[in-house]
């Protein structure tokens, strides 16, 4: 089982998240078209390198984590409290 | 000859006692005797032994019968790998004789051998041999094809393995967790002196060893091997720091260094798996010796030299009595040595070093002659082979490791340079050397492997060079022969299989099965390889070879389930239930009264006076914060802002594709204090999803949620009454003015203080639902039990709920709602609010409302009302095809007839419709569609 | 028409042959050599179609290429060799018994196909319809069992909803007392659904497709798709370009990176799933057991081996490394469901590559890029649709537009709303 190093919690077994994948922009909903709404919900990267997705610490910590893993050797680079990357306002 | 093995005494035939007199370095106890049963005869040997070592030691040597052609099959490589060693050992199949230790009274037989194993009648398959090539199934039974089952009947009956009895125990199995700096796996003079090396350099080791010893192959070496192991064995029990497991195997290694020991041989555990997350992982398993392919290769007496090594050794059992040696490397040659100490008289000497060959074994139930390349036959029962060695690359594979075919060394290599920074190996794997240089190589290595593991500052420890021996490449002599002797499959089935096309080595795998036995290619990968680079013409090192997948040896679907742990959740109420005769109901992680005897009385109860039920399992979210109100605005379909302090309303939550993903209720407790309530199922998920949206979205907002849904045990109190029994246990104002519906108001109940009160209900009558805390719950509810015995009150459990509310037409989110339910099919449209400026999944309801062609949540009735359609019945459209589905139906007490609610398509929806429902068993009636709401359409009984 | 197409695995009037009880017979006597299954051909500088993935897929499609359109310029391209993704790593589960009636027409085709496919192929390919049951451990899944075979009486395939006597009748090793923590309360019994050798299936269609003329092409990777003004034109592979105007992708695993080749993107997420079998015990499960809720599917191989598998691993992953919570998770629900098998021993695990879609549904036919077609998407499910997938994307193929059984899989549903409904059913639906 993958480490994930949590930014709170240190570095814990994978089980102790959940994974909830690649997320995108969410397109405002007052403009948004049909294509491009259901492009945010149904289209992802699928990258067969590095992602970078959410995790949830549910077993832990209980934040929300913004991931950069790699999807084939699943190694970790990166791992942020999704407060902190919201506010920056980067992804 | 008699078939019946009862009768067959020890001693009996060519049964001999072939034990030698004692030896240095032996592992068996001579003081005490084991006795067990071998097909029913009764045969001894002593502690230390293995099954195999004492049945050889009797004089035995045929211990199963073949896959395919049923041939007999002794010993090979006398340890785990054995192929021809499996034996069944009372309700445990598939044991590998050559490696489980005799305990007494263990009841041994062989394997799918009948009538018995000297007398195998399956054996004409060998006859038929030439027609059941590799493949020979994939050929045949094609037509006519209404016989193919039952020819596949037949295959099945040659399934060759033992016996899982159905009424076998599940045994005692366990788990532990350890986080050790270093693990080392394999037991030999590399582990040894690893291990030692990094518990020195300050590191925890649990030293794994697959064996019932450490020593690896110094355990059947020279006097000089010996004094080796003395010392390392020493070393090893004087440092501080090692875990020392035998009979244990490192099973695999998964990302990070997550590594499963298999730990077996413990007394009152049937096997245990610890679960380690190493630092480092010390890769040291040795070599393990290579059979050779050649016409009669698997007959009994065909042994490879460790095998005599370790027979002689070990369990000092004389491996034969007249032998021929194959030998291309120093093993072989001190194999020599000990036949000859074993008093084997070794009648030729093969020496492959010097371009000198056998070809072919010859005998029936064991090897009677040898056939050598100068033509000359000689008469022997032993013929042992010392042709090379396979690295067991498994576990570096695993690490990410692909193994190079060197010709120099005729193995596979590990490449060092692919393996991850914590991963490291030692030993025979990687190179040779006399022991004082594995044992120098393996020191560093384990230094190394401390220092990475603790992070310890400085430079890299300086790993000396192994060297590694050149050794003749020798695989197969081209006469024949089998190179998988677990499979049955020839050398000349892979090159068939070539021929044919299968001509990659994970084609010819497949079709031909090699490799594929429970050894998982061990022994067999590298010659068949071999042997499909010359059927192609072309190069091992270009055939490559198959991918060693986890686990390096099997483990019992026990050790790997650990004990049964499948929680179950009961509310402070549950001994209250369980006193009163209620029928428990599995509810997720909850155990729920399903009803108490009679779900319709409990219904009426709850219709004319007054019942309870336990809705502990409710999800509770304490929800604080000034921006609340936005949250739930947010997560809710409906609006949120208005809602005043002390008062409750109902929602709907959609996710972001527009499909219905909760329900509840939320009130308001104080200015910026809200209570939220979820579905039982979902409690979990609407926390995650609500930390989200805040911590992913809306960073800037202050809320702060708290799960509460096990500090409250939950009460509702329904029916008419319901406000007469609870006004008996608190001073509450209930009055209708005061704490009117879908109000909130917290207080004491029964003496019990900081409960929350809603009045709320799903099942149409006045009620309230009390929140108490959780330790209390058990007292509140008994205390309402016994203050309302004089008014009626009686306990109801979910199916009468579920009768209730269906009653009133709500939906249960997820039966009468499925995956792609959107919020206008739900049945809540007047509660979806399209008018607010954002709300999750709101673009999506805006089109679904828009397109207006989605199927509706309606009521339904049979017009034969004592017809109740079983939920999940088929609606059908006037031209037979699906138009909708009853999601939901009960017989009504209170209406007397059947009521259900049904999704159907958008076309029949209109009340009054009717429509055709397919029974299950294949009726169709007539139904009608109506509102949802059967039962008090208007609402007037909760509003009182 | 009859062809020989180089040695003896010919066809005659669109039949392939070459395979059966005789033959056998006078090769054992003559100790005579036997024909190549396929062949390794030249690469040609054009096709009339390429085909991109040597799974079960790609080579159905191929052969109905052949056999049904008379298309035989065509190539089939695989990074490795052929079956060695999905289709040599699934666990070989056939049935029709889906929620959906567009789900449940188009697997009862495919089952269809495969009770004659080894007459077919003239390759046994050892379909075993033994019978399937999916169990119910609680309401719920009481509901969706029963919903299933309402559905699929309705669509003409056989399924009932059985209780646990008849349970216990099918499968006696089944724990079915009602103390344990998962109880079974009943199950869906399907009795044409069953296993097949899934590397014969593989094989068959190679062979019969290489029999009908269509070029095989192991080792040969794709490195690029050329699209000029809207239209495939060719592919780049690891031997050179192709020139073609049709492009079929068939691929798992890979279906986002040969469709980005293209430049279409794919409504789809890769995970992977596990898959393990025991060492082989004398035949006792005669069934295919599935338990959705203990997310884990057993049957017992003709070699006596348990095969397990389970759902998808919880995170999106190109890796096929395998875990050990997979291992333990199928070990104990296993036992939970039979616990006489403590004793038994797990041999082997890997792992194969699904790519998930929203609906868990299959994506199938044209994309916006012209002679660009992909059937792809397959999730957990695409080894048993092989044969009516391979039908229908050859129909595809030659007459240039998704016939009417595949038309509510296209590409353009994600976007237009009008998704499938496996979902409620198939998160473990073997």
């Amino acid at each position: 089982m993958m480490l994930l190093p949590c930014p709170w919690c240190g570095p814990r077994n994978a089980g102790e998240f959940k994974y909830a994948g690649e997320g995108g922009a969410r397109p405002d909903p007052a403009t948004t078209t049909p294509e491009e709404w259901r492009r945010y919900l149904y289209f992802h990267a699928n990258t067969r390198g590095w992602v970078t997705e959410s995790w949830y610490h549910g077993a832990g910590c209980r934040r929300w984590l913004v991931v950069e893993r790699h999807t084939l050797t699943h190694e970790v680079r990166g791992v942020r409290d999704a407060v902190q990357v919201a506010r920056e306002g980067t992804r | 000859m008699s078939i019946l093995p009862t009768t067959r005494r020890r001693g009996a035939d060519d049964a001999t006692d072939r034990r030698l007199p004692p030896r240095e370095g032996e592992v068996i106890d001579r003081r005490r005797t084991v006795g067990f049963t071998w097909n029913g005869t009764r045969y001894t040997g002593h502690p230390g032994d293995t099954i195999v070592s004492a049945l050889a030691a009797a004089g035995e040597r045929v211990f199963s019968r073949s896959y395919k052609y049923h041939r007999p099959r002794g010993l090979l490589t006398a340890s785990y790998l054995d192929p021809g060693t499996m034996v069944q050992v009372g309700d445990e199949p598939n044991v590998r004789g050559a490696h489980r230790l005799l305990t007494p009274g263990l009841e041994v037989s062989s394997q799918n051998t009948w009538p018995s194993l000297r007398f195998d009648v399956k054996a004409v398959n060998g006859l038929a041999g030439r027609f059941l090539a590799t493949g020979f199934y994939y050929k045949t039974f094609i037509r006519p094809e209404r016989l193919w089952p039952a020819y596949e009947k037949v295959l099945r009956t040659f399934v060759h393995a033992g016996e899982v009895p159905p009424d076998t125990d599940r045994g005692y199995y366990d788990k532990r967790h350890a986080h050790p700096d270093v693990v080392v796996a394999g037991g030999g003079p590399a582990g040894m002196a690893a291990a030692v090396a990094a518990a020195r350099a300050g590191a925890s080791v649990m030293l794994v060893e697959e064996e019932h010893q450490l020593g690896g192959h110094l355990r059947w070496g020279g006097p000089g091997d010996r004094a080796a192991l003395h010392d390392l064995r020493a070393q090893v029990a004087a440092q501080p720091g090692i875990e020392v497991l035998t009979d244990s195997v490192v099973a695999a290694r998964y990302d990070d260094n997550w590594i499963p020991i298999v730990q077996r041989s413990l007394s009152g555990v049937d096997e245990r798996l610890i679960k380690a997350r190493a630092g480092a992982l010390v890769v040291a398993p040795g070599l393990i010796e290579r059979p050779y392919v050649f016409a009669g290769n698997d007959l009994p007496g065909v042994v490879l030299s460790t095998a005599v090594r370790r027979l002689v050794n070990l369990w000092a059992v004389q491996p034969g009595q007249r032998a021929v040696v194959l030998t291309a490397n120093p093993e072989g040659d001190a194999a020599i040595a000990d036949l000859e100490d074993a008093r084997v008289e070794v009648a030729a000497v093969v020496d492959a070093r010097r371009g000198e060959t056998i070809t072919a074994a010859h005998g029936r139930q064991g090897v009677r002659a040898v056939e050598l390349g100068d033509g000359s036959r000689i008469e022997a029962d032993l013929l042992v082979t010392a042709v090379g060695w396979t690295a067991p690359t498994s576990l570096l594979n695993q690490s990410g490791d692909n193994p190079v075919y060197d010709p120099r060394t005729a193995r596979f290599r590990p490449d060092p340079a692919r393996m991850p920074e914590n991963v490291l190996a030692a030993g025979g794997i990687v190179g040779e050397g006399d022991v004082v240089q594995v044992v120098e190589h393996a020191d560093a290595v384990g230094r190394e492997a401390a220092r990475r593991a603790l992070r310890t500052a400085g430079t890299a420890v300086t790993v000396p060079d192994l060297a590694v021996a050149d050794h003749p490449e020798i695989f197969s002599n081209g006469t024949g022969g089998f190179v998988d002797l677990s499979e049955d499959v020839s050398a000349k089935d892979i090159v068939t299989a070539a021929a044919e096309g299968y001509d990659s080595v994970e084609l010819v795998k497949r079709y031909t099965t090699a490799t594929m036995g429970p050894g998982q290619g061990k022994l067999e990968t590298v010659n068949t390889v071999a042997i499909l680079a010359e059927a192609t013409g072309s190069t091992i090192a270009a055939t490559g070879t198959t991918t060693w997948r986890p686990m390096y040896a099997p483990v019992t679907l026990g050790a790997l389930a650990g004990r049964p742990r499948e929680p179950v959740r009961y509310s402070p109420m549950h001994p209250w239930h369980e006193r009163h005769g209620a029928v428990p109901l599995v509810a997720g992680q909850w155990i729920r009264p399903d009803h108490y005897g009679d779900p319709a009385a409990e219904v009426t109860a709850v219709r004319t006076t007054v019942g309870l039920i336990d809705v502990t399992p409710i999800g509770k979210l304490d929800l604080r914060g000034p921006d609340v109100p936005k949250l739930l605005e947010l997560l809710y379909v409906n609006k949120w802002q208005k809602l005043g302090v002390g008062r409750v309303r109902y929602g709907v939550m959609c996710a972001e594709d527009g499909v219905v993903l909760d329900d509840g209720v939320t009130g308001r407790l104080g200015e910026q204090h809200y209570l939220m309530s979820t579905t039982s199922s979902g409690a979990a998920a609407v926390w995650e999803w609500a930390e989200r949206w805040l911590q992913t979205a809306r960073p800037q907002w202050q809320v702060h949620v708290t799960p509460v849904t096990t500090a409250y045990a939950s009460v509702n109190v329904a029916g008419p009454r319901s406000r007469e029994l609870l006004r008996r246990l608190t001073d509450l104002d209930l009055g209708a003015e005061s704490f009117g519906y879908m109000s909130v108001r917290t207080g004491t109940v029964a003496g019990v203080a900081d409960c929350v009160l809603w009045r709320i209900g799903f099942t149409g009558e006045l009620s309230f639902e009390v929140h108490v805390p959780a330790a209390y719950g058990l007292h509140v509810w008994e205390q309402l039990m016994a203050a309302g015995e004089d008014l009626g009150v009686r306990p109801f459990g979910v199916e009468a709920q579920r009768i209730l509310r269906l009653e009133k037409g709500h939906a249960i989110v997820g039966q009468d709602t499925d995956g792609l339910t959107q919020g206008f099919s739900a049945g809540v449209d007047e509660l979806i609010k399209l008018d607010k400026p954002d709300f999750v999944g709101k673009p999506e309801l805006v089109w679904q409302h828009g397109r207006d062609t989605h199927p509706r949540l309606v009521g339904l009735r049979t017009l034969d009302g004592t017809i109740v359609p079983p939920e999940a019945s088929q609606i059908l459209d006037r031209a037979g095809g699906i138009a909708g589905r009853v999601t939901s139906s009960r017989m009504s007490p209170t209406l007397g007839r059947s009521i259900g609610l049904a999704q159907l398509d958008r076309e029949l929806a209109a009340v009054g419709t009717r429509v055709t429902v397919r029974l299950p068993d294949g009726r169709d009636v007539v139904a009608e569609v109506t509102g949802r709401v059967h039962v008090d359409p208007e609402g007037e009984r909760q509003r009182v | 028409m009859t062809s020989t197409n180089g040695n003896g695995n010919g066809h005659r009037n669109g039949r392939v042959r070459g395979y059966s009880a005789w033959s056998l017979l006078r090769h054992g006597l003559s100790r005579s050599e036997w024909p190549r299954a396929w062949h390794d051909r030249e690469l040609r500088p054009s096709y009339d179609a390429v085909i991109i993935g040597g799974g079960v897929h790609g080579l159905a499609t191929a052969y109905y290429l052949a056999k049904n359109h008379g298309m035989t310029n065509v190539a089939v391209l695989d990074r490795s060799y052929i079956g060695g993704g999905g289709s040599g790593r699934n666990t070989s589960i056939l049935r029709s018994n889906y929620l959906t009636p567009e789900g449940v027409r188009f697997y009862d085709r495919s089952v269809k196909l495969y009770e004659h496919l080894a007459a077919d192929l003239n390759f046994n390919v050892m379909f075993s319809q033994r019978g399937h049951l999916t169990l119910a451990h609680n309401d719920a899944s009481m509901r969706t069992m029963a919903w299933r075979t309402e559905v699929n009486k309705l669509q003409g395939v056989e399924s009932e909803v059985i209780g646990p006597d008849e349970v216990k009748e099918l499968v006696p090793y089944l724990d079915t007392s009602a103390e344990t923590r998962y109880p079974i309360l009943g199950a869906l019994y399907h009795p044409p659904g069953g296993v097949v050798r899934h590397d014969a299936v593989v094989w068959g269609y190679a062979r019969a497709a290489d029999a009908h003329g269509v070029h095989i092409h192991q080792k040969t990777e794709v490195t690029g798709i050329d699209v000029e003004r809207g239209r495939v034109t060719g592919v780049q592979t690891t031997r050179g370009r192709i020139a073609t105007p049709v492009v079929l992708n068939a691929t798992a695993g890979w279906s986002s990176l040969i469709s980005d080749m293209a430049g279409v993107a794919m409504p789809v997420q890769t995970f992977p799933l596990q898959a393990a079998v025991t060492e082989p015990v004398r035949p006792f499960l005669d069934t295919v057991v599935v338990s959705g809720t203990l997310h884990v599917y057993v049957s017992q191989s003709d070699r006596g081996e348990l095969v397990f598998g389970a759902s998808v691993d919880p995170f999106a992953s190109y890796s096929m490394r395998g875990s050990l919570e997979f291992t333990e998770g199928i070990a104990g629900h296993v036992l939970e469901l039979m616990p006489a098998l403590a004793k038994m021993r797990l041999l082997r695990q890997w792992a194969g590559l699904c790519d998930m879609t929203p609906d868990y549904s299959p994506i199938m036919g044209p994309t916006p890029v012209e002679g660009f077609y992909v059937d792809v998407g397959w999730g957990t499910y695409g080894f048993k649709a092989g044969p009516v997938s391979g039908e229908a994307m050859a129909a595809c193929l030659a007459e240039e537009k998704p016939p009417e059984i595949i038309s509510a899989f296209g590409l353009d549903r994600f976007l237009s709303g009008r998704l499938v409904g496996e979902k409620g059913a198939a998160a473990v639906g073997h």
